[in-house]
């Protein structure tokens, strides 16, 4: 009696075929050298794979070279591939997914699970604006990512915050729920701001990217939880061939939008200063510079940079 | 426990190639010893439960409840567990719960199996029927094949090397010198594990338990008190498939088994003299020794360096050396468990037996102290 394998085994398996041809990474690996009946007399290479997807499964290896030390090649990717597996008792041609061994290539080369688009700038240079135009029009590819705040709600809100207490926010940061938080001192209070990996997680089933308003603490968290390299980052800047051309034009929308205080005014200025000279003085965190003279055309350079992504 | 429950006996056969008994006269000769050694008669026997994987697949019997209730003149109620590789110590804890619900007052637990009839490519798929047959069959996966894996990812986490896992068998070997039922009563060298045959990369035959014929009877009641009593008994369960474990150098059924029967037993594994751990690989004991608390993580193999341990790990051989009759083997822990702590005169032992990657995994701890 060789393995089980009527048809009914056979036809439950093989459904399953669609959901593994992923790539992955080895987790673990062995070589049988007598392999069970029916699988033929060669030594057999079989994985612990973890697939793109989250999920485990074993597999079939293929590796380039079979007196490889096996011990260097836990972590390295594999690529699927449809090969016939074996024929059974009654002479039915078995195939099955199995994987070819990337060997050097290392998990940490993966391709990771999405891209995210992140707004960086100073504060009235027209993130929340931008973002809001951008995933309007672009609705089917990009979706806004909720801020989670302490911050005492506003009337001027939108759908954009989630309001939580100070205690909520701390028991999600525990929980390693945010993938990115920060604070933002302020005069009258100090208001954090994060965001769910859940939401980011859940754009990105939906084959969308998502897009984020960040700072610098932000925009380092994000990169620290999923890679830089799978971050989008642009930094918008206001109109202006000086600094202090850039901060008037800041100040003037500040004070043409209603939304602040004088008091909450001088205080966005105060960190623009500091975004401002970050922007310049942290360059590797940007993957492009976009000033902010002109709404439409910032929209369709962004939409352009996404067309790209998803080409990837 | 809620009630005292003694082992009131106890009797193994050797293990090995029976080619000139089935599962009848090798579960006949177990009970004989097992009555023999304690202070009941046959009659005395409420209950017979016996523990067996492969019956039905090598054997074509199924059916061992009422063929060892026919062993005894009373023909008493009987039942048939099993639990793969761990089989023998469900039956254990199947037999606790019946005395300690009160219903029986002596219960007969018997593990058998007969591995020789069939050939050994039978075994080995028959033994996969302890993974998962629809996720890990499929591929070609065998036993070996999966504690190959485990055995990798052990030494790419922890570094542990080829050299020093081969310690395991040599001195499960060592141990068994002295063990009459034991099917190899040969020393081996570090150097001859690690340089026997390749079975799974890793893993090399001198790694690998081997197929055995063998049977292993206790009797346990709380009405004949004897000097051991059972401290503990607990069972944690698992995944079936390697596919659905989140840690490879780990098993969760066992520290969670270990976790509940430290708290039923109320001593610490400091208290514990004698293991006798579930060694189907050489690298399983060492993530056992862990598991259980006798080591911290990636440090299990200290143990098999120290001149002196602690404790003694699988003073019988374990199931390297002693053989592997799959169901038997959880019985038989106890018997050597008992045996090693009535030559020592220490107070507690462990028997610890599980079945697949862990998927079931048991503890016993016996205590000695009741004289």
């Amino acid at each position: 009696m060789a393995i089980p394998d009527t048809a009914p085994i056979v036809y439950r398996t093989h459904r399953r075929l669609q959901h593994k041809m992923q790539a992955g990474t080895i987790l673990s690996l062995t070589t049988i050298v007598h392999p069970p009946t029916g699988f033929g007399v060669k030594p057999r290479s079989v994985g612990l794979i973890r697939l793109d997807d989250g999920s485990r499964i074993c597999g079939q290896l293929i590796l380039p070279d079979p007196h490889a030390d096996s011990r260097a090649l836990i972590g390295c990717r594999v690529q699927p591939c449809l090969r016939l597996h074996r024929v059974n008792e009654q002479g039915l041609r078995i195939y099955d997914v199995a994987y070819d061994v990337l060997s050097g290539v290392r998990d940490a080369d993966a391709p990771f699970p999405g891209y995210i688009l992140a707004l960086t700038g100073p504060s009235g240079v027209g993130k929340t604006t931008i973002s809001e135009a951008l995933t309007r029009i672009a609705s089917q590819y990009a979706e806004r990512v909720p801020i989670v705040t302490t911050r005492v709600p506003a009337a001027s809100d939108n759908e954009e915050y989630v309001h939580v207490t100070d205690g909520e926010f701390h028991a999600m940061e525990t929980a390693g729920k945010l993938a990115a938080i920060t604070q933002i001192a302020s005069t009258a209070e100090d208001r954090r701001y994060g965001y769910r990996s859940a939401d980011i997680e859940r754009i990105w089933q939906e084959r969308k990217i998502p897009v984020v308003v960040t700072e610098m603490h932000l925009l380092q968290g994000l990169a620290a939880r999923y890679g830089r390299r799978a971050i989008l980052s642009c930094g918008l800047l206001p109109p202006g061939r000086s600094r202090r051309m850039m901060l008037s034009c800041l100040l003037h929308r500040l004070r043409t939008r209603g939304r602040d205080s004088a008091e909450s005014i001088a205080d966005r200025m105060k960190n623009a200063e500091g975004d401002l000279a970050l922007l310049h003085s942290r360059g590797e965190l940007f993957d492009h510079m976009i000033v902010n003279d002109d709404l439409d055309t910032v929209v369709s350079t962004l939409q352009g940079h996404m067309m790209e992504l998803q080409k990837i | 426990m809620t009630a005292d429950i003694f082992l009131a006996g106890a009797g193994q056969t050797a293990f090995g190639e029976h080619w000139d008994r089935g599962l009848r006269e090798l579960m006949d000769e177990a009970v004989d010893r097992a009555i023999a050694a304690s202070p009941c008669t046959a009659l005395d026997i409420d209950f017979v439960i016996v523990a067996n994987m492969l019956a039905e697949f090598a054997n074509a019997q199924a059916h061992l409840g009422a063929m060892a209730a026919s062993l005894l003149p009373h023909r008493p109620p009987a039942i048939r567990v099993e639990a793969a590789c761990a089989s023998g110590a469900v039956a254990l804890h199947t037999a606790c719960a019946l005395l300690e619900s009160g219903r029986c007052e002596t219960v007969l637990v018997i593990g058998v199996e007969k591995m020789t009839d069939a050939d050994p490519g039978v075994i080995a798929t028959g033994l996969m029927g302890a993974a998962d047959t629809e996720r890990d069959v499929p591929v070609g996966m065998t036993f070996p094949g999966i504690f190959g894996m485990i055995a990798l990812r052990y030494m790419h986490e922890y570094g542990l090397s080829r050299e020093d896992l081969s310690l395991v068998s040599a001195c499960h070997h060592d141990n068994a010198m002295e063990n009459p039922f034991a099917q190899f009563h040969r020393r081996i060298t570090r150097e001859a594990v690690s340089g026997s045959t390749m079975v799974a990369d890793p893993l090399r035959l001198l790694d690998c338990s081997p197929i055995s014929d063998g049977a292993a009877a206790c009797i346990l009641s709380t009405k004949h008190r004897s000097p051991t009593r059972i401290a503990a008994s607990q069972i944690a369960t698992d995944t079936l498939s390697i596919t659905e474990r989140d840690c490879l150098t780990s098993f969760p059924a066992t520290r969670e088994a270990a976790r509940r029967a430290w708290k039923e037993a109320g001593i610490r594994p400091e208290d514990i003299s004698h293991i006798e751990t579930h060694d189907c690989f050489s690298i399983a004991a060492v993530i056992n020794l862990e598991d259980l608390g006798f080591a911290a993580p990636g440090k299990g193999i200290g143990l098999y360096k120290m001149a002196n341990p602690p404790v003694t790990v699988n003073g019988s051989g374990g199931l390297k050396a002693c053989g592997h009759p799959v169901a038997a083997t959880g019985v038989k822990q106890i018997c050597d468990t008992a045996k090693q702590l009535a030559a020592s005169g220490n107070r507690y032992g462990l028997a610890h037996n599980f079945g697949g990657i862990a998927a079931t995994s048991c503890i016993h701890i016996l205590d000695h102290g009741n004289s």
